[in-house]
């Protein structure tokens, strides 16, 4: 019932959905930061990224002493690699995702492991004590929300008995799943501002490690970073909407064109976030994570086995 | 045919990445070649047709290793390989008995009668599996379930520094790490005690 | 396929006896699992004709390999803690 894009024009579509939604993530987080600074924010913000990367482009990418090559070419492009993929498995319209895996709970959960494990190789290869620190603590925050994050979205599968992404969001044809399992999407959101180290989960590049894990990362390897940690929170908020909130179920526009409201708003909701949160220490999000969050997580699944047994 | 060059490659990639974690210095480096093999044994189930097996050994090891990524940087001595070193003991009966399983295994492998019963086509294999957990295993996964438990007590109660003396008292015995590991010496006002014996290790790699 | 797991499992054996290092016997230990899931998913897919209990077997070797990651690293921090030592030749008494 749904298409897959050929093998060829899957990474291309990706990385367009991709690139746009970094951009919007840019452009909404300077938006947002604006308005709360009650600046006016006006329409040069919308080129402000482009500069910005501009200016990255054009700086020489320096290297630290004795980096390891190999895994400082390939953390970039592999969290890049890794927002890529996530964003693959999300259900853009009724017939259309670029590929709707069977498991694709399963495979974004997947992705967000990796996640970690490209923080962390970032974190290592620049051979300097404070991205690896971050690197250190990011590990330890990732591995407690990652339980948290698939307990909230099998949570979400339940009602669709499927594992399949497009399935999940045709169960929510009724009832969008942020009212039937109130806790998911709250849950959720902190696990996608950990995913892309943002706000109050800003522990792998936080400016109280001096920037973390891309403290060394300068040049075209920096930009990539900035941009792949812009696409994950795009993807996360992609997925956000396909699962919390109905996907592209709503009455008027097209399918995509709900699901691009929805992005956005989720966009503006893990900005809002970055900026109003401020960052918490890594011992203490990962007393809360254990202590709260999880049985937090256990209750959404609590809440949705008993609504499917009706 | 694509089906079988790309078993070709993830399984010559497994073996070959599972080969180099115990070839290379950089200990972070093994510990990712290790998630490499994995990968790639994940994507050879995919291809076999486990959809959700796949995904889930992809899953499990990526998490797993990047734990052991935080351990490894921890305690090996040269997690970045700066310092070229072996650190093997007793390699040729290693290498005998890895050779000796190897062999073994292959030959069990091409001669044996294996039955022949592909996988039907449209069979729901989540589904199956899933009605099995909840069906007619349910006790073993409830086993497997109460067995991780007491596995994460029992990690928690190895390592925790609070033990039931109070809250420091886990650390009765412990030593702060030495100063100097080649000769052990320690902080001043830092009497170890009974720590001859752990050190002599230090000569076997020179 | 089964040629492929034996592989693996000549691998981790060699490595799981080799190695000095206890987290690098750990994770001898880990590739030994892994090729025995290798094998035990190949056996169901071309042996069992999809019998779901082949499935089963290979989530409970998971779950084994996880508990025996996270018992061994236990033991590596409280080992560590008391006698400085990560190698295994260090662990030659029972004794503190």
């Amino acid at each position: 019932m749904s298409n897959h894009a050929d093998i060829w024009a899957a990474p291309l579509l990706a990385a367009g959905i991709l690139a746009v939604g970094a951009y919007t993530v840019a452009v909404i987080h300077l938006a947002v930061g604006g308005w709360l600074a009650q600046a006016r924010p006006g329409v040069g913000l919308l080129l402000q990224p482009a500069r910005s990367a501009a200016v990255l482009m054009a700086q020489p990418a320096t290297a630290t002493e004795r980096p390891d090559r190999a895994m400082a070419a390939l953390s970039p492009a592999l969290y890049a690699a890794l927002a890529a993929v996530a964003v693959t498995v999300v259900p853009w319209s009724r017939s259309f995702s670029i590929a709707d895996v069977e498991t694709g709970i399963v495979l974004w959960g997947t992705a967000e492991a990796l996640v970690i494990v490209a923080m962390f190789l970032h974190g290592w290869s620049s051979n300097s004590h404070q991205p690896l620190l971050a690197a250190y603590r990011f590990v330890a925050a990732g591995v407690s929300y990652l339980l948290l994050s698939m307990f909230v979205l099998i949570a979400a599968a339940i009602p669709a008995e499927s594992l399949q992404l497009s399935r999940i969001v045709e169960s929510q044809a009724g009832l969008w799943n942020v009212v039937r399992q109130p806790l998911g999407l709250p849950l959720f959101v902190v696990v996608a501002l950990g995913s892309a180290t943002w706000g109050p989960l800003d522990l792998a590049d936080g400016s109280d490690v001096s920037g973390g894990t891309a403290a060394e990362a300068s040049g075209i390897p920096g930009l990539v970073w900035m941009w792949a940690r812009a696409a994950m929170l795009a993807a996360f908020a992609a997925m956000s909407a396909a699962v919390f909130l109905g996907g592209w179920h709503g009455p008027v526009l097209p399918g995509p064109a709900w699901m691009a409201v929805k992005t956005v708003a989720m966009i503006t909701v893990l900005s809002a976030a970055g900026h109003l949160l401020a960052r918490v220490p890594a011992e203490r999000f990962v007393t809360w994570a254990w202590v709260v969050l999880l049985p937090l997580g256990f209750a959404d699944l609590a809440i949705a086995g008993l609504g499917s047994l009706r | 045919m694509t089906v079988d060059l790309a078993f070709w490659v993830f399984g010559l990639g497994a073996v070959t990445t599972g080969w180099r974690v115990f070839r290379t210095a950089s200990m972070v480096r093994a510990t990712f070649l290790l998630l490499a093999s994995f990968l790639n044994v994940g994507a050879i189930i995919l291809l076999l047709g486990g959809a959700y097996l796949g995904v889930a050994l992809l899953f499990m090891m990526t998490v797993e290793m990047a734990v052991m990524a935080i351990f490894m940087v921890a305690f090996m001595m040269n997690p970045a390989g700066l310092n070229p070193m072996t650190m093997v003991h007793q390699p040729r009966l290693a290498a005998a008995a890895g050779w000796v399983a190897f062999v073994a295994g292959a030959v069990m492998a091409g001669r044996g009668n294996f039955p022949e019963r592909p996988l039907p086509g449209g069979r729901p294999v989540i589904a199956d599996l899933g009605a099995e957990l909840m069906g007619r295993s349910m006790l073993i996964f409830e086993t497997a379930g109460v067995a991780l438990v007491a596995t994460m007590i029992g990690a928690v109660v190895l390592s925790s520094r609070r033990s039931r003396f109070g809250d420091e008292a886990g650390d009765e015995g412990s030593l702060p790490p030495a100063l100097d590991p080649d000769t052990g010496s320690y902080p001043p006002g830092v009497i170890p005690e009974g720590v001859g014996s752990g050190h002599d290790h230090h000569g076997g790699h020179g | 396929m089964l040629t492929v797991a034996a592989a693996l499992f000549g691998l981790g054996l060699w490595g799981a006896l080799g190695q000095q290092s206890i987290v690098m016997l750990l994770m001898g230990i880990e590739l030994m699992v892994n090729g025995i899931m290798l094998a035990g998913a190949g056996l169901w897919a071309y042996a069992a004709g999809g019998d779901p209990k082949g499935q089963l077997l290979v989530v409970i070797a998971m779950a084994v390999m996880a508990v025996e990651m996270a018992v061994g690293l236990a033991v590596v921090v409280a080992v560590y803690r008391v006698r400085q030592v990560d190698m295994t030749e260090g662990l030659d008494s029972l004794a503190r």
